[in-house]
């Protein structure tokens, strides 16, 4: 019992990091642009945090620079796909290998590795987390609470705002929003450097808050399980969110079932979330719907005037 | 393509047209010179080196060794001549498996987990004691390349069954490949003597050997397999369906070449030769199975096969390239504690270079005249 419930209760603190950066992947691609290098945005955000917390020692203003060095990378991004026209593959994965190398040598250069940081103390939901069993699922840090409210703004953004609905014309048929005078490649750098914001915020929130310290490469493939998980959720924040918690119900498990003593050979174990991944992502191979949810443009560059 | 710039919007010509397009219109070009390329490339490139000297002297190497470090002490001394040419076998082993898996337009970032299968077939035939002494280098050689090409398997049928991504499939088998191997190195295949997490050391019959004063044999094993891979993309029928890919796999259908079966070939041979590179590592360099063999080099098999535009004897020279980077890197560590992900911010720095640089090719910034608007 004890077990499950400290299971449970950890699901949410790994669930953030792939909630957030599917989010920032959602408005990115929703613009049409296919951002691969999430894995190194979030490396920047994790070692920006790091920096900051050692450096002024607040965790929020640690998450606001986390985010604001993502984005401040993803203008290289921006430049390369929007301006350059980059094939958007080969674009994504030398920003991934371009984010390693910058942040293992920062990261060592100026001796942040392995710092153990506070983070932030967790806030408890008085009446709900003094229920049994589930109780300690409504012990977390602000960020977990304010994931669900970050969900929902974005999704009216999108939803429901003229500027989201223009994002999303953009992904799906640039030609069509160039021609009522959307300026598609100013939609598409905001919504990089928006996305990257997001995907930061997710790095920053996995050093400063979840393991409380930066050893390189830590994030270890959450970025690009974060890819599948779109590809999973259709596009969908909603769906991305519930994907969000599988993966971290799979993720808490790890350590739980260490605790609980079960003899298992532990680096199959690590395994799993890969393990996962690449079920799902046949999983939603294997179902696939006529037609698909993709944004119709995506992965495209916009050339106006442009023949092909 | 369109040599008249169409104004987007008649009736409202004092319209704010977005910054980029105030004056400038950008065009296609059909094609260029190659000598016009080739001066683009070189000029990309060193911008790259330019970028990447700055870098390194922020970081603390003083500039003037610089070009002492990487030019003189790595190609005028015999023995950092060695050490290149030593780490450029596995090199070009990985940029041909990179070559060979992007003409068949596969993304094969699973590199390393070949290499890792390949190195496990090896070092199996090793601990298992498999054939005869004199037999032994050849079948690990046959059983690196057989592991390989399994461990790509995966990836390439969910890819032409259900259209799985291969980008994020190799990548995740890429991690289910690191913790088997680390599975295997801190279990049953520790070495009983020290319990250290490496195999057994191998014995001298199992050791790639010299084929000349200091020089591994690695060397012309790669490029053996580099003038086969250049026969075989170049020159064989399995080349020219090859080229269908690239440019019309709905006309090829239609005329009958086995597409499919070309890929799955091309990408199974890719995944054999990055199972051959995790071989010549283990068996040539590193003498036993170790737990971070691999790393770097996946990358850099995806690196030289964008920077030799997947051509095989091309791949060869840039290889050689990453090889004189990385021992430049292994010294630049000792001499000036710079980390060695310094190695993976330059070639990332010299493919966001080059790969800009291939916007100046393709297209051309033309002048708008004032009276069109």
């Amino acid at each position: 019992m004890d077990l499950i419930a400290s299971w449970l209760g950890n699901t949410p603190d790994f669930a953030v990091p792939f909630a957030l950066a599917a989010l920032g992947l959602i408005i990115t691609e929703r613009a049409g642009v296919l951002s691969l290098g999430a894995e190194g945005l979030m490396l920047v955000g994790a070692l920006a945090g790091i920096g900051a917390q050692l450096a002024y020692g607040s965790a929020e203003l640690s998450l606001l620079i986390a985010m604001l060095s993502a984005s401040v990378v993803s203008i290289l991004f921006a430049i390369m796909v929007v301006l350059l026209r980059i094939n958007q593959v080969i674009a994504g994965l030398s920003l991934v290998f371009f984010c390693q190398g910058l942040t293992g040598l920062l990261g060592t250069l100026w001796g942040w590795t392995n710092r153990p940081v506070s983070g932030m103390s967790s806030i408890s939901l008085w009446p709900l987390s003094e229920l049994p069993l589930i109780g300690k699922v409504f012990v977390q840090n602000p960020v977990v609470y304010l994931t669900p409210l970050i969900f929902l703004a974005v999704v009216w953004f999108l939803t429901r705002s003229g500027t989201g609905l223009r994002l999303r014309a953009v992904g799906e048929n640039p030609q069509a929003a160039d021609s009522v005078g959307i300026p598609v490649l100013w939609y598409r750098v905001a919504a990089i450097l928006a996305g990257a914001a997001l995907i930061g915020l997710a790095g920053g929130y996995l050093s400063v808050l979840s393991t409380k310290l930066w050893i390189a490469d830590m994030t270890g493939g959450r970025g690009w399980i974060a890819i599948a998980l779109v590809i999973f959720a259709r596009w969908y924040p909603w769906r991305a969110l519930m994907g969000a918690l599988l993966f971290g119900c799979v993720e808490a498990l790890i350590p739980q079932l260490a605790a609980a003593g079960i003899r298992l050979p532990q680096y199959f174990i690590l395994m799993t979330p890969y393990a996962v991944t690449l079920g799902v992502m046949i999983w939603v191979a294997a179902s696939k719907r006529a037609g698909g949810e993709q944004p119709g443009a995506l992965g495209i560059p916009f050339v106006r005037e442009e023949r092909r | 393509m369109s040599e008249q710039v169409v104004p987007i919007d008649v009736s409202q010509p004092k319209q704010r047209q977005p910054l980029l397009r105030r004056r400038y219109a950008l065009e296609v070009r059909q094609q260029m010179a190659w000598y016009w390329q080739a001066l683009i490339l070189a000029a990309a490139l060193a911008v790259g080196l330019a970028i990447s000297a700055l870098i390194l002297i922020a970081a603390g190497v003083p500039g003037g060794e610089l070009l002492n470090e990487f030019v003189i002490m790595t190609v005028f001394d015999a023995q950092s001549l060695q050490a290149v040419l030593f780490q450029a076998s596995p090199m070009i082993l990985v940029g041909l498996a990179g070559c060979m898996a992007f003409r068949a337009r596969f993304w094969n970032l699973g590199l390393d987990g070949q290499m890792i299968w390949g190195a496990i077939g090896a070092t199996a035939i090793v601990l298992f004691e498999v054939g005869p002494p004199a037999l032994r280098l050849p079948l690990m050689l046959l059983t690196a390349a057989v592991c390989g090409a399994l461990w790509a398997l995966t990836p390439i049928v969910l890819k032409l069954r259900l259209q799985v991504s291969e980008i994020i499939s190799t990548l995740m088998l890429n991690y289910l490949a690191s913790y088997f191997l680390l599975h295997l190195l801190y279990g049953s295949w520790k070495d009983p003597r020290d319990s250290f997490p490496y195999s057994p050391p191998f014995q001298s019959f199992e050791r790639l050997p010299e084929f000349f004063h200091g020089y591994s044999a690695g060397i012309p094993l790669a490029v053996v397999i580099a003038v086969f891979a250049l026969w075989l993309i170049g020159f064989s029928r399995a080349g020219l369906y090859l080229r269908f890919v690239d440019a019309n796999p709905k006309v090829a259908d239609a005329v009958g070449v086995p597409l499919r079966k070309t890929i799955l070939a091309t990408v199974l041979l890719s995944g054999a030769m990055a199972g051959i590179a995790g071989f010549v590592i283990t068996s040539g360099q590193e003498g036993r199975l170790t737990q971070s063999f691999y790393q770097g080099y996946g990358f850099s098999g995806i690196l030289i096969a964008f920077l030799a535009r997947n051509n095989p004897i091309a791949a060869l020279v840039v290889a050689l390239l990453i090889a004189t980077l990385f021992v430049a890197g292994r010294s630049l560590q000792v001499f000036y504690q710079i980390p060695f992900s310094m190695v993976q911010l330059i070639q990332a720095i010299l493919v966001i270079c080059v790969a800009s640089s291939d916007f100046f090719i393709r297209h051309r910034l033309r002048r708008v005249q004032g009276g069109e608007s």
